[in-house]
């Protein structure tokens, strides 16, 4: 658990001092919802069936955005090789690094969510809904994305190729459920009418998971 | 060797068709400052990073104080201390956070006092609230060398050790490898600088074309020195 602790104060520690990567999540969220707004400039409170898309597009890109680095760095500062050798579990760096991520992206939505309800005059919906929702959605695509991350992190393009392997594989699973969930949320939903995607979103979260935490010996030491 | 806090029996490394280590044997006592040199492509990194267990041998053994690695990983690499090119060094942290860090990793009771200790070990107190990020290449070095020694490692690895160092802090490296051995730390380094290693080691062997080659105690480096010039002279 210290190892873990440790980790995780040190990833926030260093994405911080990096103003110019937290800077470029929140510059890509903003893009996002303001070309959404250029494009939809007649969008009205009855429009919900888009509201689900545009939000769930921000968080996932500008989300995915800040995952990159988490990896790549290590790789880059030639700093990977010291937590290697220290004594401690892989599995204390996939959790250290996951818990910071996800106080990033979380961070992330709670601004593109004030921004979406400052571009968009959609009414706010069951807060609970779609609070689980976000937070589900999140944690899924948060946990994928990390694998990925420590996946890609030796290769070049990082970045890119974060992209390429997390789309086709989230779009199908996680942000499907999300987009859907979501959407009935808007449409005056609650809960109870979100119930299998809320247990569908935990499933992949707690699959991931579970993928992750066994593979993060061999794709470290890769 | 019963005692020996290293020893490797017929180590193997290839990377793809290229054949790196071709059979090593090596075996380090307690207190020991083995030095090992030879020419460029050797296959000295690879060893050491075999060795310290980031790399996995392709046949062949390592044991760590008497025990292969997968038996107890992390208890043996809470034993072993790597210096290496790279300091392993997070620039946007500063001195005193690197350290500390690195103590949380390694368990120390109280990693901040340690940190403290060690900067003023290799000299860097003064900026130990400074990021690593504005630190010169010596200085780094300096501070990875006290990241390598923090948890009082039983052995360590150096590889290049003496790289970027100034005078003031080859001083500073020299003095602490010494001190550390006679307190029955072992070390293994690696250096082109055949003069600086010989001062150093109490044993040393030259490594050419993946074998060992030859390998002299102290007191002996006339004929180490001539051996270790006919190598690079004759190349691979």
């Amino acid at each position: 658990m210290g190892a873990t602790a440790a980790i995780f104060a040190k990833e926030l520690r260093v994405e911080f001092r990096n103003r110019q990567t937290i800077v470029s999540y929140l510059l890509l969220a903003v893009l996002i919802l303001t070309s959404f707004r250029f494009a939809f400039s007649t969008i009205g409170e009855d429009h919900t069936e888009l509201a689900a898309p545009i939000l769930w597009i921000t968080i996932f890109f500008s989300g995915l955005l800040s995952l990159t680095p988490s990896y790549k760095r290590e790789v880059d500062e030639r700093t990977k090789e010291g937590l290697l050798l220290a004594p401690v579990e892989h599995q204390s760096i996939f959790l250290g690094k996951l818990a910071a991520s996800l106080v990033v992206v979380f961070g992330l939505e709670v601004v593109t969510l004030v921004l979406f309800f400052g571009f968009f005059p959609f009414a706010f919906p069951d807060g609970l809904a779609l609070g689980v929702i976000l937070v589900l959605g999140t944690l899924g695509f948060v946990i994928l994305g990390s694998i990925l991350s420590a996946i890609a992190a030796n290769l070049t393009q990082a970045g890119v190729m974060l992209m390429v392997l997390a789309i086709p594989v989230l779009l199908f699973t996680v942000v499907l459920s999300a987009v859907s969930a979501t959407s009935e949320i808007f449409s005056g939903g609650g809960l109870s009418d979100v119930d299998s995607e809320w247990k569908l979103l935990t499933v992949f979260t707690l699959v991931y998971f579970a993928i992750g935490y066994i593979l993060i010996d061999y794709i470290l030491e890769a | 060797m019963a005692g020996s806090v290293l020893e490797a029996r017929n180590l193997v490394k290839s990377f793809g068709k290229n054949r790196v280590l071709k059979g090593v044997d090596l075996t380090i006592l307690p207190g020991e400052r083995y030095f090992l040199f030879g020419p460029n492509g050797a296959g000295k990194t690879t060893l050491v990073k075999v060795l310290s267990g980031l790399w996995k041998a392709d046949s062949g053994e390592v044991l760590l104080f008497g025990e292969p690695m997968e038996r107890d990983a992390e208890g043996i690499r809470a034993r072993i201390g790597v210096l290496s090119h790279d300091p392993y060094l997070y620039g946007e942290l500063t001195a005193m956070e690197n350290l500390e860090f690195y103590g949380q990793l390694y368990g120390l009771s109280d990693p901040r006092t340690r940190a403290k200790e060690m900067l003023k070990d290799v000299g860097l107190y003064a900026r130990a609230h400074d990021r690593v990020d504005t630190f010169s290449r010596g200085m780094k070095q300096r501070l990875g060398l006290g990241r390598a020694l923090l948890h009082d490692p039983d052995l360590v690895f150096l590889d290049e050790p003496y790289t970027g160092l100034d005078m003031r802090a080859s001083t500073t490296l020299e003095r602490m490898v010494r001190e550390k051995s006679e307190e029955g730390k072992a070390f293994f380094a690696i250096t082109h600088d055949l003069g600086q290693g010989l001062e150093m080691a109490t044993r040393a062997g030259i490594l050419s074309g993946g074998k060992m080659d030859t390998e002299s105690e102290a007191g002996d480096w006339d004929c180490f020195s001539k051996r270790y010039l006919d190598v690079m002279g004759g190349g691979r």
